[in-house]
């Protein structure tokens, strides 16, 4: 009998690979340019506000705003099919205006996830990979 | 009416073909290709050698247009091109085939779309894409895949931002499938009721079934020639006024859209649409709004100007884009009810429509009409028009 397939793992490159290893520290990182300060996510190769190329991870908060959400209830995603409902939301970091991650909502049932609902990053572990920020509804 | 581009007037669709749309066609894309081309040639009075030019585009998951143009047997062609997208070339292709046309690189045009898109390559199974494939370990790990969850929380904020309620998207869903009950072409032709849609799954959040458009087997073809040869091969020829494409930052790469996390491609389309054109929203008779998903629709039909943003949510109930209304939109049911073969279908059922060909949903005395292609927050617009 084989094990139905986890969850995916994060595919990480070279870029990115500071993200993962704050991650695996609990450390909840952003990419950021040392020129101008632009914070950048997902992460680039240079800064797309000042085309700067000295770039680096720097901490946030780990606080966040739903901006928008779907809740999934039949997916095609290894791990996620059985398990019931889900939510997956664009968080906005208060650190800059657009600045927005990809996350869960978890902590409460997926109907109560809203715009404007506060959240907060916690690290989940995810089967053959470590730790990966997450986020759940904020205490 | 004034027309800003060098195409304008110099090029106009004679013919129109498709397959069936199905959810197993049990053939190869190529066949699917070469039936609909047929078609399209034989509404066009043309023999298939007299195509000089073929363009096409797919998301590798169609045939290139040099292996059609060897299946035809073209011993010789001239302009031709494969472009790499999906629905946002829909109705910009066309347009390409104009400039082509213009420039005198070919003189008939075929453009199609193939795909087995049911039985073969599924777009709502695909990663994202929108990038160079590294954004997918900030994404897939949390159960996000492919468009339809993508455009669902595009959707989430758009209700949010118009106060539109799931009702607002059963009525709309209840009013389209009402138009492909006429419509000979369409997959699903049962009427549907609110109660129907509610019924359906939710497959992510606005979006239940019947807001997204069906996945199908299935091609389309168009013929597009001169001005001059179009008037001595059939009665209602096509005419290609207009067409833009545009896009900017918003919905699909939402990341680094700042304040247009949920803006689509009309926002920056219809500017360019109707300073090309040199037309208003009341010059048009009739649209083909690329529909994916429901709440597109109503999104278009605001970046359009055809309703301001309070408008949107009385929109349906208003009449006004229902088949006797001012604005008819989708005609045979669009995407959601006929089949997907990425926005194409909605060009031939506008063509249809022009042409005088459309049967009982024929729309009385349509001669201009509106036609867009979806990207997400890049896409493209289309001006058809015909003599009454």
């Amino acid at each position: 009998m084989t094990t139905a397939p986890g969850k995916p793992k994060p595919d990480t490159t070279p870029l990115t690979q500071p993200y993962w290893q704050a991650a695996a520290e609990k450390r909840f990182v952003i990419q950021r340019c040392r020129a101008c300060r632009h914070w950048i996510h997902f992460p680039e190769p240079a800064c797309p506000a000042c085309a700067g190329t000295d770039l680096a991870y720097e901490p946030v908060s780990g606080r966040g705003t739903v901006e928008t959400f779907t809740v999934i209830e039949r997916s095609f995603v290894p791990g996620f099919n059985a398990g019931g409902p889900y939510a997956v939301a664009w968080i906005g970091l208060p650190e800059q205006a657009g600045l927005r991650v990809l996350g869960n909502v978890t902590g409460c049932p997926p109907e109560e996830v809203h715009i404007g609902m506060a959240v907060e990053v916690w690290f989940e572990e995810r089967a053959g990979f470590g730790l990966m920020p997450n986020f759940r509804k904020a205490g | 009416m004034a027309a800003r581009q060098s195409f304008s007037g110099k090029a106009a669709i004679v013919g129109v073909g498709y397959t069936d749309f199905s959810r197993d066609s049990g053939r190869s894309v190529l066949h699917l290709a070469l039936e609909a081309i047929g078609k399209a040639v034989a509404d066009a009075g043309l023999e298939r050698h007299a195509i000089d030019g073929l363009l096409s585009y797919a998301i590798n998951d169609s045939v290139p247009v040099a292996t059609v143009a060897r299946a035809l047997g073209l011993s010789r062609y001239r302009w031709h091109a494969d472009y790499a997208g999906g629905g946002s070339l829909s109705a910009s292709i066309l347009t390409s085939a104009a400039m082509a046309i213009e420039a005198g690189l070919a003189e008939t045009i075929v453009v199609y779309r193939a795909l087995n898109g049911r039985t073969g390559k599924r777009m709502g199974q695909i990663g994202a894409g929108a990038g160079d494939g590294s954004e997918a370990q900030f994404v897939n790990p949390y159960g996000m895949l492919g468009p339809v969850h993508m455009f669902a929380m595009t959707a989430q904020r758009y209700m949010y931002e118009r106060d539109l309620k799931p009702a607002h998207l059963a009525e709309l869903a209840v009013l389209q499938r009402s138009k492909a009950v006429d419509n000979p072409k369409a997959l699903l032709r049962q009427p549907i009721t609110v109660d129907d849609y509610f019924a359906a799954p939710s497959i992510a959040s606005p979006l239940r079934r019947f807001d997204c458009c069906l996945e199908t087997d299935g091609a389309c073809a168009l013929i597009v020639t001169t001005a001059e040869r179009a008037k001595g091969l059939v009665a209602r020829p096509v005419t290609i006024h207009a067409g833009v494409r545009a896009g900017g930052r918003g919905a699909g790469m939402p990341d680094k859209a700042g304040d247009d996390l949920r803006t689509i491609f009309s926002h920056y389309v219809a500017p360019a649409l109707y300073d090309a054109a040199g037309m208003v929203p009341g010059d048009f008779d009739i649209a083909g709004f690329y529909d994916a998903y429901s709440f597109l629709l109503l999104n278009q039909l605001e970046d359009f100007g055809f309703c301001t943003p309070g408008e949107v949510g009385g929109i349906v109930t208003s009449g006004r884009i229902g088949m006797t209304g001012d604005l008819p939109v989708n005609t045979g049911g669009g995407m959601l009810c006929e089949g997907y073969v990425h926005g194409l279908n909605n060009i031939v059922e506008t063509v249809e429509q022009l042409q005088g060909k459309a049967g009982v949903r024929q729309v009385k005395n349509a001669t201009t009409a509106l036609c867009t292609g979806f990207g997400g927050a890049y896409g493209s617009a289309l001006v058809l028009t015909a003599e009454r």
